[in-house]
């Protein structure tokens, strides 16, 4: 996660509180997706950025996730996500942000 | 307490990317970035008294200057060990660590530890002088770095015994030493030989260095008939980049067609290369792929011709094993087309 999107989830989070933050991810594969919802949890793991060694422990969810895809319309979701949805690889995407939100997320 | 001063780059130092990465060097009490997750595997044991922070452009064009104000930084923390990195596969970065760290070992007699991608060139310029960690590619490998760092560290300010490379996660040295076996040297031959015959793993006890060592082909002949091709990873391609081949860490190659082109105009052509300054090669392309002078060559009967296609990548930061990959793809083709022979060019 870049450094200018990781000091404006840190200023939102100050300015909101971290219990009414949700981060929602877009990026195309597990790993990247899984770093970024670890930096927005855990901390930057790189420690290049703002969040380094900061925990906001924020609820975060990719965009693929059911969690997400149910709030929304469903046929502009489709219209939206639906491609995308079919190439990327959802489970594992899933799994990875999944695996990141149950270890360090503070909001359950 | 064990004093630890740590060297970062701009990029982990928090002060910015590539558009910072002139900035004179400047220290900071305590840690900075990494610093935070050694802090945390050194468990009290030892503590980052200053992080000195360096651009990675200023350090590398700059060196004699760059090394001596930041000895002279160190010495002011009086440390009894340096920390540079990790850097990744960050090529500058690399450099400036092994530098900076062969400098504080040697000058100031303190023992350092780099970390670094075993494909990055200060990994090659300094293992030879330094322990340096073997990590990932990128900044995701951080987690995994920085408590084998840590705890070679440790044990080297300590003065303990450092074991074999794979043992201590350190890139190859390239020492040998020598030790008692209970085993006399034909009986551990036959066990290898027997190893090897039942398709069991055989590690050899006198690693040798690896050269990467290409036989050169024949000879060409006749030269008058032969077809010769043009492959440049200097960038050069048709004006807009039109397969956007990246100014680094290039993904893909290009492949373009010159027929009757007598020479590349910049009206047509320019590089796409982010590593060197492109002014003149933009100006007069033929400087990076001289087509001018195949033209020529081809005229007077020098050669038979030039193939009708030139192939381009950027060498920039692109690694080893993509580099051998494209070479291999580009290599078939042009051998699929009959070309006799290749003229690569670089920057």
């Amino acid at each position: 996660m870049d450094l200018e999107i990781q000091q404006r989830v840190l200023d939102l989070t100050g300015k909101y509180g971290a219990e009414n933050v949700v981060v929602i991810l877009g990026g195309a594969e597990a790993e990247a997706a899984g770093l970024s919802a670890e930096t927005v949890t855990a901390g930057d793991p790189t420690y290049a950025g703002p969040l380094a060694g900061i925990d906001l422990g924020l609820r975060v969810y990719h965009a693929v996730e059911p969690e997400i895809k149910n709030e929304a319309d469903q046929a502009v979701y489709d219209e939206q996500c639906g491609m995308m949805e079919m190439v990327l690889d959802v489970d594992a995407i899933i799994s990875e942000v999944k695996t990141i939100r149950d270890q360090y997320c503070k909001f359950k | 307490m064990i004093r630890i001063v740590h060297y970062i780059n701009q990029f982990f130092g928090q002060i910015g990317g590539e558009d910072k990465a002139d900035i004179k060097p400047q220290v900071k009490e305590g840690v900075v970035g990494p610093g935070m997750a050694f802090k945390q595997a050194f468990k009290g044991e030892a503590e980052i008294v200053a992080t000195i922070i360096c651009g990675d452009s200023y350090f590398n064009e700059n060196m004699a200057e760059a090394q001596e104000t930041i000895l002279e930084m160190v010495k002011g923390y009086n440390p009894d060990l340096f920390i540079a990195g990790p850097a990744f596969n960050a090529g500058r970065y690399g450099v400036a660590c092994g530098a900076i760290s062969k400098a504080v070992q040697d000058k100031l007699n303190i023992p350092a530890v780099c970390g670094m991608y075993v494909e990055n060139p200060g990994a090659d310029m300094f293992k030879k002088d330094l322990y340096i960690v073997s990590t990932k590619d990128n900044a995701a490998g951080m987690r995994d770095a920085v408590p084998k760092m840590a705890s070679l560290a440790l044990k080297l300010v300590k003065g303990e015994e450092i074991g074999l490379p794979k043992d201590e996660n350190y890139i190859e040295r390239g020492i040998r030493r020598n030790c008692f076996s209970d085993v006399r040297g034909s009986k551990r031959a036959v066990n290898m030989l027997v190893n090897k015959i039942n398709g069991k793993g055989v590690e050899t006890e006198y690693a040798m260095p690896t050269f990467d060592k290409v036989d050169p082909n024949p000879p060409i002949l006749d030269m008058t008939k032969a077809t010769i091709a043009l492959v440049t990873s200097g960038g050069i391609v048709p004006k807009g980049n039109p397969d956007r081949i990246e100014s680094s860490s290039a993904s893909k190659f290009g492949k373009y067609d010159i027929d009757g082109e007598m020479e590349l105009t910049s009206s047509k052509y320019e590089t796409a290369h982010g590593g060197y300054d492109p002014v003149y090669a933009n100006k007069d392309p033929n400087r990076v792929l001289p087509v001018d002078i195949l033209r020529d060559l081809e005229r007077e009967g020098v050669i038979g011709k030039l193939y009708r296609y030139f192939y381009a990548t950027v060498g920039n930061g692109t690694s080893v094993a993509n580099a051998k990959a494209y070479g291999a793809k580009i290599a078939a083709e042009l051998r699929n087309d009959g070309v006799d022979a290749v003229i690569l060019t670089s920057t």
